[in-house]
């Protein structure tokens, strides 16, 4: 490697580096910084953050491929890591007086959020299964430190240890799969594995090598059979990381299955099939089991399983469409989810917890402003027009019927049905229900919270009003272009 | 570009739900919501007194780029068929408003927010040239819908909300997936009238025919898909279930004018003995469970089903007289179910009672509001004279043309809402003053009196003078016909 190269692959990794050296320094300064000075964590990791996005935007321009093809920094990248960025930021402001009254403000709250942001900001430039893999790491073994983080909360730790366990089984399912291909190809480069390949695509190694990819990567996005630790991880957690892990890690998830899957080489091997499967089994479970649920965390976790299942109807899809579709419908659900999230994080307030559905009778009567925003993000879950859910589901169906998989639109459409019950649950809990005589609503409106409701709202409206750009935005991430 | 009165009269009331939310005292949130919608309705009369009636092409059109890399435009425009609904649903929105004057006395300014923005959607839905727009619209309207239904309405009421809901999506979902299929087979546009100059292969208009058939057909309601109608109706206020009965009826039917029938002519033509024979099932069965009913607004929930039926028997004769006569009906329904709506609400307000075993003798303590019960009864069983008549006399002659059957399954129809009409009116108006020594009635006053006249009016010009009508819809009704004709292989 030339100095010159060195020095492009610098360049083009530069907002990693950036966001990696912050939360080092930050980890370091947390330690000086007193008690009760939170805000100088939430504010010096915005920024940590907004420099790396001026990175991002300004490597926008041009593919950069770096470090001798491990990595590249390109548009799809940069679409990701937008949504990375938006997540994070979100989650650092929701953070602010959550960690207050949950008692884990410390500094390493914070760093380890940062950790895990580069993670999937590597994740989505890796162009090789080993910085994939080494990426994945970084991002979960951070969130497995966030889940549990509520010290002297059994939920929290018993989620921690699951996601622990499982989450190591299945990357050691992933790296099995990459030996495989190695052995195979006798390259781990996603580019070189198709061109090495010169005998019949159904290989059975080959089959067996993108099953065992497969299921490592499913199991971040939370996709059936691979979406036991979902529910109980996303209920143990502290619910600011809830909500960061439901957006962030998701969509670097779907980074690398969109950047694996469209590879030549699985794209012949009809893993389509699979996926297919998977995308129907996920958003069968997820919409029915949330039926059921009493728990809003819990129900959230399932309505997470069945977004992901939506998304993965793009991935089947294919195409320059059904790749822009997944991004688009990443960056929606990110301002929706974390929209809904937010409301719920600031009814913990005191001894209130917000946690289970009833909590929120008759909301509407003492806070219609609040109830309207939550009506708002919930009727955009469920992809009711003309919020911006709708829009991403649409574009989704688009894909599958451009692709001639009609059968699979209607089934995904008949879900989401079932779906919008229990999002409309909810309105009816907030705005049909009569309020506890005693229980007060006291949500921690703070300044920073309004922020992120502002934002949430403008984004779940603004694209669904006006689609266009994001649309455009989508379409011209998508990778070659 | 000419002045764009189509979007204003379309988002005038959504834009008077803005300001709706920054007032405090809710007679100011009554008289500002009744001004929007009035202007809103003087603007449709300005936009009546420009229309064209020679002719079938669009009028008012604007368009705009919406989302261009999907084809998708923000394009507004009216022919005959929809101006008549435009000018109906205007005339609606604030007859709701004076309606719900006092019967809403609770969170009256979330509930006025909602009637506008369901005013915009529904105009909106009529108005639209794109079908993305069109669907955006229709599948809004879910949200305003179920929040009127749910927050303000009687004690079933989140059931019913649920079920109007749920219903209404997973059909309207259908509708969705065959209106990608069509932009895809219809040369990546959404533009309603390119795709109706498309001649699709048979296959797969007959499946689009069924996608589109099973959301319409919740929505009309058909039987045996209309079973959210009558929770729907009896569990929303009185403004909801005018709203509901007048507009978002229509929708089914209007869907069916302006997709089924021009987008899919020959599937319209294949299946149209199928449409007869469940628009006659809906007709006599509607007509039977009407019969049966106790509760007032149940037996007009009932009666409505029937005269839909009505509707769509003509729609799908697809001759010139049953076309003419179903559109015709479509329109006389919403202003006579409307008031009999409002009129069941307006008792209602009054004794809290809705069971007709409660009633009797009203004649003497309310003869002006019995007056007009009457003329709306009969209008509703079509005497001569009154509106309905034009417009079952026409799809009666359709019918007959088209299916011997069909035709006779309707009048036997129109035989039985003479049966439990004339009932209802018997046993709540006449004989002894059983209620008046339970109740203290007092008669209409202004404001109701405000909201019926009007109602009263159309229903006597268009059963004595019906030509202005027709003559708006004629042309846009004949080239629909040459259209379906025409591609659909002959008569």
């Amino acid at each position: 490697m030339t100095a010159a190269a060195l020095f492009q692959s610098i360049l083009a990794s530069l907002p990693e580096i950036v966001v990696v050296a912050g939360a080092c320094i930050l980890l370091i300064l947390g330690q000086l910084v007193r008690k009760g000075q939170g805000h100088f964590l939430v504010s010096a990791s915005v920024a940590i953050v907004l420099i790396a996005a001026l990175g991002t935007l300004m490597l926008a321009g041009e593919v950069r491929p770096a470090y001798t093809g491990m990595f590249i920094a390109d548009r799809f990248a940069g679409f990701f890591k937008g949504v990375f960025y938006l997540a994070t930021i979100l989650t650092f402001l929701l953070s602010r007086k959550y960690t207050e009254i949950e008692k884990i403000g410390s500094s390493e709250y914070y760093v380890m959020l940062l950790f895990a942001l580069s993670g999937m900001m590597i994740m989505a430039s890796a162009t090789d299964l080993l910085s994939i893999y080494v990426g994945l790491e970084l991002m979960a073994l951070s969130t497995y430190v966030l889940t549990g983080f509520l010290r002297r909360e059994r939920r929290s730790n018993e989620a921690s240890l699951k996601y622990v366990i499982l989450g190591g089984v299945s990357t050691g399912i992933f790296l099995y799969g990459v030996s495989l291909v190695y052995g195979i190809t006798g390259t781990t480069q996603l580019d070189g594995m198709a061109a090495a390949v010169t005998g019949d695509p159904l290989d059975p190694g080959l089959l067996l090598a993108v099953v065992f990819i497969v299921a490592g990567l499913v199991f971040k996005v939370g996709a059936v059979p691979f979406h036991m630790w979902v529910p109980d991880v996303y209920e143990g957690a502290p619910t600011t990381i809830t909500a960061f892990m439901s957006v962030a890690p998701k969509a670097a998830g779907f980074a690398v299955i969109l950047r694996v899957f469209l590879n030549p080489l699985v794209a012949a091997s009809d893993a389509w099939i699979i996926v297919a499967v998977i995308a129907v089994a996920t958003m069968a479970l997820g919409s029915f089991v949330a039926l059921v649920q009493d728990n809003f965390k819990r129900l959230l976790a399932y309505s997470s399983i069945a977004h992901a299942g939506f998304a993965l109807f793009g991935v089947v899809a294919g195409g320059a469409d059904g790749i822009a579709s997944v991004m688009l419908y990443l960056l929606i659900y990110a301002f929706m989810n974390l929209g809904i999230f937010a409301a719920v994080i600031m009814m913990r307030n005191g001894d209130f917890s917000g946690e289970v559905i009833e909590d929120y009778a008759g909301l509407a009567k003492s806070h219609p402003g609040l109830a309207l925003l939550m009506l708002l993000y919930l009727f955009s879950l469920a992809g009711i027009p003309p919020t911006a859910g709708f829009f991403a589901k649409f574009y989704v169906l688009v894909a599958l019927v451009e692709r001639g998989f009609v059968m699979l639109a209607v089934i995904a459409v008949l879900l989401s049905a079932v779906a919008a019950y229990f999002y409309i649950r909810i309105v009816m809990v907030i705005y049909m229900r009569e309020p506890e005589p005693e229980g007060a609503f006291d949500p921690a409106l703070t300044p920073s919270v309004r922020a992120t409701l502002a934002i949430t709202a403008a984004g779940t409206i603004g694209i669904g009003l006006f689609p266009a750009w994001f649309l455009r935005l989508a379409q011209h991430s998508v990778f070659g272009g | 570009m000419a002045f764009p009165l189509l979007s204003l009269i379309v988002f005038m009331p959504a834009a008077g739900a803005a300001v709706l939310m920054l007032l405090r005292n809710d007679d100011q949130v009554r008289w500002t919501a009744l001004g929007v919608t009035v202007l809103d309705f003087a603007l449709c009369i300005v936009m009546l007194a420009g229309f064209d009636t020679t002719t079938h092409e669009m009028q008012f059109t604007e368009t705009r780029p919406w989302v261009p890399a999907l084809g998708i435009t923000y394009a507004l425009g009216i022919d005959g068929i929809s101006a008549l609904f435009v000018f109906l649903t205007a005339l609606l929105g604030w007859i709701c408003v004076l309606a719900s004057w006092v019967a809403i006395d609770r969170k009256v300014k979330e509930f006025m927010v909602s009637l506008l923005v369901m005013q915009t959607l529904m105009l909106g839905v009529f108005c639209a040239l794109d079908l993305f727009l069109f669907y955006v619209f229709w599948e809004a309207m879910l949200i305003p819908m179920y929040v009127i239904i749910g927050v303000w309405g009687g004690d079933g009421r989140v059931y019913a909300a649920f079920k109007f809901f749920l219903y209404t999506l997973a059909g309207s979902l259908l509708f969705l997936i065959g209106v990608i299929v069509l932009y895809f087979h219809g040369g990546e546009t959404f533009d309603i009238l390119a795709l109706t100059e498309q001649d699709l292969p048979f296959g797969v208009q007959s499946w689009l025919f069924f996608a589109f058939l099973i959301a319409f057909a919740v929505k009309v309601p058909m039987v045996p898909v209309h079973t959210w109608l009558p929770d729907a109706h009896v569990q929303a206020p009185t403004a909801g279930s005018i709203v509901l009965a007048a507009v978002l009826l229509k929708m089914g039917a209007y869907g069916f004018l302006r997709f089924s029938l021009s987008m899919l002519p020959e599937a319209s033509m294949h299946y149209s003995t199928l449409m007869l024979a469940l628009s006659a099932l809906a007709i006599v069965y509607g007509g039977l469970l009407a019969l049966a009913q106790d509760d007032l607004k149940k037996l007009v929930a009932y009666s409505s089903i029937s005269h839909m039926g009505f509707v769509t028997l003509g729609i799908f004769t697809l001759n010139l007289r049953g076309l003419e006569g179903g559109i015709l009906q479509m329109f006389n329904h919403g202003v006579t179910t409307g008031a009999l709506f409002l009129f069941v609400g307006l008792i209602y307000e009054r004794t809290h009672t809705r069971s007709i075993a409660d009633y009797g003798g009203l004649m003497k303590a309310a003869p002006v509001y019995t007056a007009f019960l009457a003329l709306f009864t009969l209008s509703s069983m079509a005497l001569p004279g009154t509106n309905s008549f034009v417009g079952e006399l026409l799809v009666l002659s359709g019918a007959f043309a088209a299916n011997l059957a069909a035709g006779a399954a309707a009048v036997l129809g129109a035989l039985l809402g003479a049966a439990y009409l004339l009932g209802m009116y018997r046993k709540v108006a006449l004989g002894p003053a059983s209620v008046g020594a339970r109740f203290k009635i007092r008669d209409v006053n202004a404001r109701e009196l405000a909201a019926i006249l009007p109602l009263a009016v159309f229903v006597l010009w268009v059963g004595l003078y019906p030509k202005p009508f027709l003559n708006i819809i004629g042309p846009s009704v004949r080239h629909l016909l040459t259209q379906v004709h025409s591609y659909g292989g002959g008569q």
